[in-house]
């Protein structure tokens, strides 16, 4: 059984084509439909890798990673922000976080802004945990 | 109090400048805006010699998607939690659901886009909601129907009432949002069918009567910290209420909604569908409590 990826994405075109690219590069993909039944997921079972998108219900990928980060058990979990939202508003509405005082947290490694080629996301995903 | 608001568009009517100028409402512990667009099934809906129209409703939803994307950097950029829902469905019903999926404080809709005639069939989507729903709606205007309403909505309210205990919700809801509320007007438009009589002393009577009720609820807004000042009107409700909202340059009317059921109010009308549908002031209406 291969690496286990959690797909976070409210999109289901998109968890489809993200958990097909994962499973033809042999990892496990899980799936969750936005913030909120992904960090239910992510603490019953931290999985390897969370490849997670911003703009959804419920709650955000800004906030769920702004979570994960500040979290001691969860901080090491590695996520790939996949989104169409432009890197710069993410950084921006972290740093606002921050400014309203809130924790900081580091810059993402790893952050795609859609649409993603297959090979760009297995690569990056490659790259992220091996 | 407000901490996430659902902001429903079709675009031609409410834009980003609507969103910016509710931002006032972070006051008020405003954290989360959740933009929703609804595709109106017979714009994609099955045709013959087409078949269901999958292109359109991809180009619909794409289309919405890339504003909305724009909107929610703008948020995300100051610090706001930002949501997104692209449906196809009935609007009442999915406004109803996705207010239900969030737990909404308050729903933004623009004004109805129907026609008197669809609006007799179909219903008034602004009708349907409130008789949906237990929270607030905000029917939003654009902003050059009225320069007063621009930046702060809540800042000078005009609360129409009509003595209803949806009315009485409506002075909770402003007391509540009180650090928004800068003064309030307090009105009842008195039916000209009631001074219609012989003597000048059942006119002053009339007067006096709702003059005294309305000094109880500036008293209670008062008692909040909320200037309050009352002001009694004469004629059409919603003519009345047009003209004290012009007159006291308020930024929005506050009024309860009407508890009369579907099939009289499509007929007959209702006052605060009236001033929703036609005011050029955003209604905001409370609807009556749910038991």
């Amino acid at each position: 059984m291969g690496k286990r990826v959690l797909v976070v994405d409210d999109d289901p075109d998109v968890r489809v084509f993200n958990t097909t690219v994962l499973e033809e590069n042999g990892y496990s993909p899980e799936e969750a439909v936005n913030g909120e039944e992904a960090l239910q997921a992510i603490r019953a079972a931290p999985p390897d890798l969370v490849m997670l998108d911003v703009l959804m219900p419920r709650q955000s990928g800004i906030r769920l990673y702004r979570t994960l980060k500040t979290d001691p058990a969860l901080k090491a979990v590695k996520i790939i922000l996949l989104s169409g939202i432009a890197r710069a508003s993410f950084l921006k509405s972290q740093q606002a976080l921050t400014e309203f005082g809130g924790q900081p947290v580091p810059e993402p490694e790893f952050y795609l802004e859609k649409p993603v080629d297959a090979e760009v996301l297995a690569a990056a995903v490659k790259k992220a945990i091996g | 109090m407000i901490r996430k608001l659902l902001f429903v568009t079709k675009f031609e009517e409410l834009g980003y400048d609507a969103v910016k100028s509710l931002l006032s409402l972070r006051e008020v512990s405003l954290e989360h805006v959740v933009f929703m667009y609804v595709i109106e099934r017979d714009k994609v809906a099955f045709r013959r010699g087409v078949g269901y129209q999958k292109s359109e409703e991809l180009r619909l939803k794409e289309s919405a998607n890339i504003r909305f994307i724009d909107w929610a950097e703008r948020l995300f950029e100051i610090g706001m939690e930002v949501g997104v829902y692209i449906q196809i469905g009935n609007m009442a019903a999915e406004v109803t659901k996705a207010v239900a999926r969030e737990e909404a404080d308050l729903v933004v809709i623009g004004r109805s886009q129907k026609s008197l005639l669809e609006q007799f069939y179909s219903g008034s989507t602004v009708t349907e909601l409130v008789r949906r729903l237990s929270v607030p709606v905000l029917v939003y205007k654009p902003v050059p129907d009225n320069p007063f309403a621009f930046g702060k909505p809540f800042q000078r309210p005009l609360l129409a009432t009509d003595w209803s205990p949806a009315s009485r919700r409506a002075v909770d809801y402003l007391i509540a949002i009180k650090p928004l509320v800068e003064e309030v007007r307090v009105v009842n438009v008195v039916d000209e069918e009631r001074i219609n009589g012989d003597s000048v002393m059942q006119a002053q009577l009339a007067r006096k009567d709702a003059k005294a009720r309305l000094e109880e609820i500036c008293s209670r807004l008062q008692a909040a910290g909320i200037p309050a000042r009352s002001h009694v009107y004469v004629g059409r409700p919603a003519e009345g209420v047009e003209k004290a909202a012009r007159e006291c340059q308020s930024t929005m009317v506050v009024l309860g909604s009407s508890s009369k059921n579907r099939w009289v109010e499509r007929w007959i009308g209702s006052v605060p569908r009236e001033i929703a549908e036609n005011s050029a002031f955003p209604t905001l209406l409370i609807a009556p409590e749910r038991d």
